[in-house]
């Protein structure tokens, strides 16, 4: 085979021009490994999911009840569009392990009865299913099997409704229900402190008296059904019985955190490869037309010898793809690489039966068409000027670059050495170029400050709800409402320093056409342990009549202080009253409402009832308090603060560090890229008057010195540019993900930008440190035998 | 370093041999050479008889294979990169073929360039003067002819007051007119600051303004030619 000579010297200027290569390969790369890499994991745990939800039927509608009888079951089956229905059990438990001494609480669900019939099917993982008629046989949960070493045939003890009960372990077993397991009270799934056990029916009956009786239930479908139809005829039926209001499958917890999830990737998608497919289309342009700049005599030649345009056009973009195959190659390869990577680390937050990471090809495709379309689209404005060169003028030198003077009072202002005017003005000189190496190294800065706000944020938010609002150390919640003086056994307590007591009731709060369903919570009318913050962090006294709404509730039902809203109780009298909104609070996690305790059991037309209790506890009291908490029959489920917070940042510390690597390897290989082609071209050009300044005497460091501080002027142009639009990406972000799970805090502090700017300004500096061998090695004597 | 005739410059067996693979290039083949101070010396000699190689050892550019050359006291021969640097910077100026400006720089920044970083400098304005250009001052180097630009290279070389002045084929590049302009700068330099010049030439004419002419061919000085009586340049016939 012979290779044409336009070809080899494709061949011969990749090999000659490696390190500029490799670096705008590596941008490239990145561009495809985060577009592989967020692709990829959104269709993963998007068609896992589904798959999962199919093959397991999980439901479409949930609704708990307090007790309806299961004659009720038939009546909802006749609804519309209802395709399945099942009645459950579904309690808390506690529980009541040897080796914690700490609260935990165990998700009581009654098995799926009618075998694969059934919703919520069971993925069983190891063991059996329980006997129907065992009242001692338990399945559990994956997370909590594994973080208590259970296997099958080993003994579980739970306390219902303050009775101990003796367990045996038959399986364990996942389901499309719980694929994000969060407990009670907690802000990030715990397998330890939290499980889910499955038993059959009877046994749950007979544990909390409900002998043909059930405490939820979950419809299926008929595809395209009106989900808001269904739930309104399902609460109508279902209100009797204590029905606080079904919920559709987007606002199930373990569905809505999933969703939040894939926001988050596809969120990623829009950012982060649209970022280095432009820097690396702009490194294309600039090396392109340097190369191209420098082989003018060559391209008048071959133009003068007969090659088309086209042929020459062909010859550099064939030079360019090279460069993207090169790219997409090891963008591929790390794409997969972090997709499994990312997939393991779903795998410890969501359970699946499976999760695979893509193998759609349409994904890779995409990714690599894209790249090619990137680095072409960078040739192509350099390959114009090679098409529009006539052969004569390519064939004599450049005219000598032509400065004007046109910065005479910003030097005089300044009185700068000749060497900085020389920097300048070469600055000047390419203002395109000037401005897209700016442009890159401020790409880096901002995928960095859009990236490590979210921790700084995040810990204010941890900050602001444990020091400031959540100040109890405990938090016991009862089974069902109790009398007030449920208060005063609770100060009896071992351990219990201060206790506050709340009303939580299920409502659904109205304002003009838009609702929410949620818990108002009753609070004293100072509360101490559990606060409500103003948004000015300052703490709300609560109101002698009126509703607090959080902010993100205010937002969802457009309601403002003054405004009158409508409240419907869900549970108890089911009384529907108005209100009016007496002010706004902070809230980060889920939708709020607050109001005096007593004026809230005086607008339910109910007695001084209380749900649970906020508590101090005393340090050394604080087994005793465990205890004493685990085995008093009221109470529904125990969070301890300091298990909570540390459990968050336990589980945010994992990520951290991961995510910091990912979001640093990927600034440091725009801003590395950037920083050396640029050099790369300055040296380039200005290799003649460097190697001459070495000639009148100035040394190697002073030379250096001019290229360097080119460099650094481009930098440090790039840093507010950068903060600035690594804030409007995170703020674009926060409004992204803002939704009724969750509003986190917009909070950057100066840590940001000056991390941010330092990982940038070292990856710089370490390219700088690449060429510098380049530019001790400049030949004095050369430059003085030849003419540019 | 009051007698006229001290000697600044000495090399004693000067060899340079460039070696490229397995092929050795003898540029210079055993070169002794003196030089006083406030001398004129012109250096002529075909291409390639290691005139060039030979100004570049001298002036701190390139080093010698085996020999010595001394300026002053100064061994430079023995000195390092580093040091050869600071030869250049305190005591040496340049003058080309190319001229070498700066390209971003005006006519005045380019010799201000070399008086930032001179130990005794004169200002710019009096080098551009003694060359008479300081009405040009302003202009960068594509908006001046060939000469000017070779003149602003000299304004430049001058402009620390070296103590040595080497010029290799300044008017290579120039018509003969511009050229005497050229030589005619140099020749005025030499006389105002009192730096020895060495002037490297292919142009014959140029050696009656020289105070003593050496031909270099085949790495060797093959001849010296003492001027009794050097002419100004106005007076050569070109
Ligand atoms: N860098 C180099 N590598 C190899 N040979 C060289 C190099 N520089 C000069 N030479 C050779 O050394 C000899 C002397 O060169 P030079 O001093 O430039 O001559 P002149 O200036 O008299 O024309 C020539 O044969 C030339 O080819
Ligand atoms: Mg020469």
């Amino acid at each position: 085979m012979v290779i044409s000579p336009l070809r080899l010297k494709v061949l011969r200027d990749l090999r000659r021009l490696w390190a500029q290569v490799l670096a705008i390969a590596l941008v490239l790369a990145a561009g495809v490994a985060t577009l592989i890499l967020g692709n990829g994991a959104y269709s993963s745990l998007y068609e896992t999911r589904a798959r999962y939800y199919d093959d397991y039927r999980f439901a479409d509608v949930f609704a708990d009840v307090t007790r309806a009888p299961r004659a009720l079951l038939g009546d909802i089956r006749e609804i519309d569009n209802v395709l399945a229905a099942e009645a459950r059990i579904v309690k808390l438990a506690l529980l009541d392990m040897p080796a914690m001494a700490e609260p935990g609480t165990m998700f009581l669900v009654s098995l799926p009865e009618e075998g694969d019939r059934g919703l919520n099917l069971l993925h069983l993982r190891q063991g059996r299913l329980p006997d129907q008629q065992s009242t001692r046989e338990v399945v559990v949960s994956e997370g909590f099997a594994a973080a208590h070493r259970l296997r099958p045939g080993a003994p579980l003890t739970v306390l219902m409704n303050g009775q101990r009960h003796n367990l045996l372990v038959t399986g364990i077993a996942l389901s499309p229900e719980f694929i994000y397991a969060l407990g009670p009270g907690e802000m990030m799934p715990d397998p330890r402190r939290f499980g889910i056990a499955w038993l059959p029916r009877p046994a749950l009956e007979a544990a909390f008296d409900l002998d043909g009786a059930f405490s939820n239930v979950v419809l299926k479908l008929a595809p395209g059904a009106s989900v808001d139809r269904t739930i309104e005829a399902l609460d109508r039926l279902t209100a009797p019985y204590g029905g606080a209001g079904a919920v559709a499958r987007k606002d199930q917890i373990s569905h809505a955190f999933l969703d939040a999830e894939l926001k988050q990737l596809s969120a990623m998608v829009k950012v982060l490869p649209p970022i280095f497919l432009l820097v690396a289309a702009m490194l294309v342009n600039i090396t392109l037309s340097r190369l191209i700049t420098l082989e003018r005599e060559q391209i008048g030649l071959l133009k003068a010898i007969g090659y088309s345009s086209r042929a020459i056009a062909q010859h550099y973009v064939e030079f360019v793809l090279a460069i993207a195959a090169l790219g997409i190659v090891i963008g591929i390869s790390a794409g997969v690489w972090l997709g499994v990577g990312l997939a393991q680390l779903y795998a410890r937050f969501f359970s699946f039966p499976f999760l695979i990471f893509t193998r759609d090809p349409q994904i890779y495709g995409l990714a690599a068409a894209v790249t090619v379309a990137a680095a072409v689209a960078g040739a192509l404005l350099a390959v114009r000027v090679a098409v529009a060169l006539p052969p004569a003028v390519a064939m004599s030198p450049p005219a000598p670059a032509d400065y004007r003077a046109r910065m005479g009072a910003f030097r005089r202002l300044f009185a700068l050495r000749q060497t900085r005017v020389m920097v300048t003005r070469h600055l000047f000189r390419w203002p395109l170029r000037t401005a897209s190496g700016t442009f890159g190294v401020a790409m880096a800065v901002a995928i960095l400050v859009a990236s490590l706000w979210s921790f700084g944020s995040i810990n204010h938010m941890i900050d602001v709800t444990f020091t400031r609002a959540e100040r109890h150390d405990a938090l016991v919640a009862f089974g069902a409402p109790e009398p007030a003086r449920a208060l005063f056994a609770a100060r009896q307590m071992p351990g219990v320093l201060a206790a506050e007591p709340f009303r939580a009731v299920a409502v659904r709060i109205s304002h003009r056409a838009l609702s929410r369903k949620l818990s108002i919570m009753g609070k004293p009318e100072t509360p101490i342990l559990s606060r409500v913050l103003a948004p000015d962090l300052r703490p709300m006294a609560m109101p002698e009549e009126g509703l607090i709404l959080s902010e993100a509730l205010a937002d969802a039902l457009d309601a403002r202080p003054g405004d009158l809203v409508t409240v419907e109780f869900l549970e108890g009298t089911r009384r529907t009253v108005t209100l009016p909104v007496s002010g706004l609070s902070l809230g980060y996690v889920g939708l709020g409402a607050a109001m005096e305790i007593t004026a809230l059991n005086r607008a339910m037309g109910e007695g001084a009832l209380i749900s649970g209790v906020a508590l101090q506890i005393d340090k050394t009291g604080q087994e005793a308090f465990y205890a004493a908490a685990k085995t008093t029959p009221k109470t529904g489920f125990v969070a301890v603060t300091a298990l909570t917070v540390a459990r968050f940042k336990e589980t945010l510390a994992e990520n951290i560090t991961v995510m910091i690597t990912v979001y640093v390897g990927l600034a440091a290989i725009i801003a590395v890229g950037v920083v050396y082609n640029f050099s790369r071209i300055a040296l380039s050009e200005q290799g003649r008057e460097l190697a001459s300044l070495r000639v009148l005497g100035f040394t190697r460091g002073e030379v250096s010195g001019i290229l360097f501080g080119e460099l650094a002027t481009v930098v440090l142009l790039a840093q507010p540019f950068g903060w600035l639009v690594g804030y409007v990406i995170a703020f674009g972000m926060v409004e992204a993900f803002s939704s009724d799970l969750y509003r986190v805090p917009f909070v950057i502090g100066p840590e940001v930008y000056v991390t941010a700017s330092l990982v940038v300004c070292a990856a710089a500096l370490a390219s700088a440190w690449a060429i510098r061998g380049r530019i001790n090695r400049l030949d004095m004597v050369e430059v003085l035998k030849t003419r540019e | 370093m009051t007698a006229m005739s001290e000697t600044i410059f000495h090399t004693k067996d000067l060899t340079k041999v460039y070696r490229s693979g397995a092929q050795e290039v003898h540029a210079l083949r055993g070169v002794d050479f003196q030089a006083v101070r406030g001398e004129f010396i012109v250096i002529l000699g075909p291409s390639g008889s290691g005139k060039s190689t030979f100004l570049n050892i001298v002036g701190g550019l390139d080093t010698a294979t085996a020999g010595e050359a001394w300026f002053e006291d100064h061994q430079l021969t023995a000195l390092d990169e580093r040091g050869l640097t600071q030869y250049r910077r305190d005591h040496v100026g340049f003058v080309f073929q190319f001229y070498n400006l700066v390209p971003s720089l005006t006519a005045r920044e380019n010799v201000a360039l070399v008086t930032e970083i001179a130990r005794r400098p004169m200002s710019p304005e009096d080098a551009l003067a003694l060359v008479s250009l300081t009405e040009r001052r302003d202009h960068f180097p594509a908006q001046l002819s060939g000469g000017e630009q070779q003149r602003v290279a000299i304004a430049r070389a001058i402009a620390k007051n070296p103590e040595v002045l080497l010029c290799d084929e300044p008017t290579g590049a120039l018509d003969s007119a511009t050229g005497i302009k050229v030589l005619e700068a140099l020749t005025q330099v030499n006389r105002t600051i009192g730096a020895t010049t060495l002037v490297i030439t292919h142009n014959a004419a140029i050696r009656e303004i020289a105070d003593r002419v050496l031909r270099f061919a085949d790495g060797r000085i093959v001849e010296e030619t003492v001027n009794a009586t050097k002419k100004s340049p106005a007076e050569v016939s070109w």
